[in-house]
């Protein structure tokens, strides 16, 4: 050991001076300067730290001096240092209990401890300093560039480690922040999701996502509230199986625009509920392609059409109506013609033929006399019919004809009794093939187009052959067709519509006398009881003609 | 019948009338001889010379159409649009002679082309002068189409 180099070292900087800036990032640094290090000197000898500090004053860096272990360790427990300079033989606590010590502590576990030694103790000393945790020796008297260098690389060292435990806390800080982003947004999203969830929750409308192929993969309770049917139960089957089979069709159309890329599509259509009952949907959905989904929005829109089909109701009962008022007006004109033509005829006949009596056969009632008194008697008693089935006309147009369960059997029966004299007379034969069966009509009214038609299938009849008249009843769905057939002279095709209307007639009144009114009647007639009337005939042959009336 | 052999088609299905206007025809001594049809599908045939009207020195083409309107099969109308549409006799003159005042045939018959329209007369003396009338504008003073087409 040498004392005498120790002593080089005299004065020693007071500890407390020392700057105890750790990170260098205080805001009034120098901005050229570096950060600095702290280096910490621990001999006994002030003169041996005043040599070292001299030698280190060069690196520009905080050295800080300790004039024992005891103190050095106080020191530890304060700062960070870069690298410890450690005098190995020091009274008291010498330099390898000091570095021991500070070995055990974590903090400083791995802090560099250069030891400074005498020359002739080193080899001993040397061993057990690496044992103890040294990095190197210095051999004093020391050698000042030998000495500085090596502290040098401590310090760099240090700042290395140190610049990277900022760049790592940097790091740590970003991802701190991007994690507490991340949580934040995550948390949004959460609660965004749950708004919307409630919002599909509790949407009035029907809200559902559905595949290409048609099924529902998610669906809002509104379904089950407004259908019945549990969500399981609507999710098993594609949609169309549920629609309406008049509405599928329209429905697989809008799938397949939505497939081949249209927006959005608006499809109403009737969707089957649990209880088989049907309600109005109207649908929009939009697809989204790459997801292969549909989103659909549907709302419950029965109360609509139903008051969409009360309107269409109501507008056809209206139209209706006009049409009844333009029948009804159309038969006033007919009828007014027939007052300015038909009524004034017989009349005419009436005074033109009482003329001619008058003035050609005034004295003597001869045998041409009697003929035109005779043709006034025939207009008059014309006139007469032709008046009265126009009154029976307008009547049936304008009275309410209350309707009960008529039997027709009986009906036909009377009617066959009554013409009895007539059906002499022509050697006619008429059957009746309508046992049981009852139409809902007015007796009166019924008892008239029956007679009507009767008696034309009677007049009608075929010069060559006796009339043969039969009438069939037929059942039909909810109606029955009453049939009066007969083997007369039949109708032309072209004049079969014609014959039903007012004052029609195919016939001079000579050869078939007659108003023309009563075919005109029985239609009348007949649709004022809810029916109709028409006839099918083939020329030269026979007529058929019909009724039909709502069952009884 | 020479210079008088004028005919007249009476299109007319009351029997009365026919015979009411053949009398009053007779009581002006109209020197022209009446065809009677009773239907507007007998008129047709006669003017066409069909069916039962095919001998032409029986049935000769008339110089007047006296046509009611309302007539079975075929109404005075359809028998005017008929006549008017057929080359061969759309000129010969048509007088309706009918019972309807209404407007609405009145203006029919003259868009169809009607030469005349005349109502009968409830009173026969009045049928007698409107006989007359037409005796002495249509047969007499009227100077008739040609025989010649177009």
């Amino acid at each position: 050991m040498n004392p005498g180099n120790n002593r080089l070292f005299g004065t020693t900087h007071p500890p407390g001076r020392a700057p105890l800036s750790r990170t260098g990032m205080s805001s009034d640094c120098d901005a050229a300067n570096e950060e600095k290090v702290n280096i910490l000197l621990v001999d006994d000898r002030p003169d041996k730290l005043l040599a070292l500090q001299a030698v280190l004053n060069d690196l520009n860096q905080n050295v800080v001096v300790a004039k024992s272990g005891k103190e050095a360790l106080r020191h530890l427990l304060q700062t960070e240092f870069a690298v410890i300079l450690l005098d190995v033989s020091m009274p008291g606590m010498d330099g390898f209990e000091t570095a021991s010590l500070i070995r055990k502590r974590p903090a400083t576990e791995h802090t560099p401890i250069i030891f400074v030694t005498s020359l002739n103790q080193s080899e001993n000393q040397v061993s057990r300093g690496y044992s103890l945790g040294a990095v190197d020796y210095i051999l004093s008297p020391i050698i000042p560039q030998v000495l500085r260098s090596k502290v040098a690389v401590f310090v760099e060292l240090h700042k290395r480690t140190n610049e990277i435990k900022r760049q790592a806390e940097r790091l740590r800080q970003l991802e701190e922040t991007a994690f507490k982003r991340q949580l934040t947004e995550a948390v949004d999203r959460l609660e965004m999701e749950t708004k919307r969830n409630r919002f599909f929750t509790l949407s009035l409308d029907m809200l559902a996502i559905a595949d290409f192929d048609g099924y529902m993969l998610q669906l809002n309770p509104t379904w089950e509230k407004t259908l019945g049917f549990s969500e399981d139960e609507l999710k098993s089957r594609p949609g169309p199986d549920f629609v309406h089979s008049e509405d599928r069709p329209a429905m697989i159309e809008q799938m397949e625009r939505l497939r081949d890329g249209a927006s959005t599509t608006y499809f109403e259509g009737r969707y089957r509920c649990k209880d088989n009952s049907f309600r109005w949907l109207g649908w929009t959905a939009a697809p989204f392609p790459a997801e292969r989904l549909i989103y659909i929005f549907a709302r419950d829109i029965t109360q609509r059409k139903i008051n969409e089909q009360k309107i269409e109701s109501l507008n056809a009962q209206l139209k209706q109506r006009v049409q009844e008022l333009t029948d009804i007006n159309s038969e006033l004109e007919a009828f007014s013609y027939s007052i300015s033509h038909d009524l004034r005829a017989p009349l005419r006949s009436m005074q033109g033929f009482a003329d001619a009596l008058l003035d050609e056969q005034g004295d003597q009632l001869d045998h041409t006399g009697k003929e035109y008194a005779q043709r006034i008697v025939s207009s008059a008693k014309y006139m007469d019919a032709l008046l009265n089935d126009l009154l029976d006309y307008s009547r049936l147009s304008r009275a309410e004809l209350e309707r009960e369960s008529v039997d027709l059997q009986t009906e036909v029966a009377e009617l066959i009794t009554q013409l009895s004299c007539d059906i002499q007379q022509r050697h006619a034969a008429v059957k009746a093939e309508v046992n049981g069966v009852k139409v809902s009509a007015h007796a009166g009214t019924l008892r008239q187009i029956l007679s009507n038609l009767v008696c034309n299938a009677l007049k009608f009849s075929h010069p060559e052959r006796p009339p043969i008249v039969c009438v069939r009843s037929e059942k039909r769905e909810r109606a029955v067709r009453i049939w009066v057939e007969d083997n007369g002279i039949g109708i032309a095709p072209e004049h079969c519509d014609r014959i039903f209307r007012l004052f029609e007639r195919l016939h001079t009144s000579q050869a078939y006398p007659g108003t023309g009114i009563g075919l005109a009647l029985v239609r009348k007639g007949a649709e004022r009881m809810g029916g109709s009337a028409g006839v099918e005939s083939v020329s030269e042959q026979g007529s058929r003609f019909w009724v039909e009336l709502p069952i009884a | 019948m020479g210079n008088n052999a004028l005919t007249i088609l009476h299109v007319e299905d009351d029997p009365n009338d026919v015979l009411l206007i053949a009398r009053a025809f007779r009581k002006v001594e109209v020197a022209a001889r009446i065809q009677v049809v009773n239907d507007g599908e007998q008129a047709l045939h006669y003017l066409s010379g069909s069916n039962s009207f095919s001998d032409r020195e029986n049935f000769p083409l008339p110089s007047l159409v006296l046509l009611d309107l309302k007539l079975p099969r075929k109404s005075g109308i359809e028998v005017l649009e008929w006549i008017r549409s057929r080359p061969g006799l759309k000129r010969i003159p048509v007088v309706m002679l009918t019972s309807s005042k209404q407007a609405v045939d009145i203006n029919r018959a003259y868009d169809l082309g009607v030469n005349a329209y005349l109502v009968k007369p409830v009173n026969f003396d009045g049928l007698v002068d409107m006989v007359k009338t037409l005796d002495a504008f249509w047969l007499r003073s009227n100077e008739r189409p040609g025989a010649t087409r177009d």
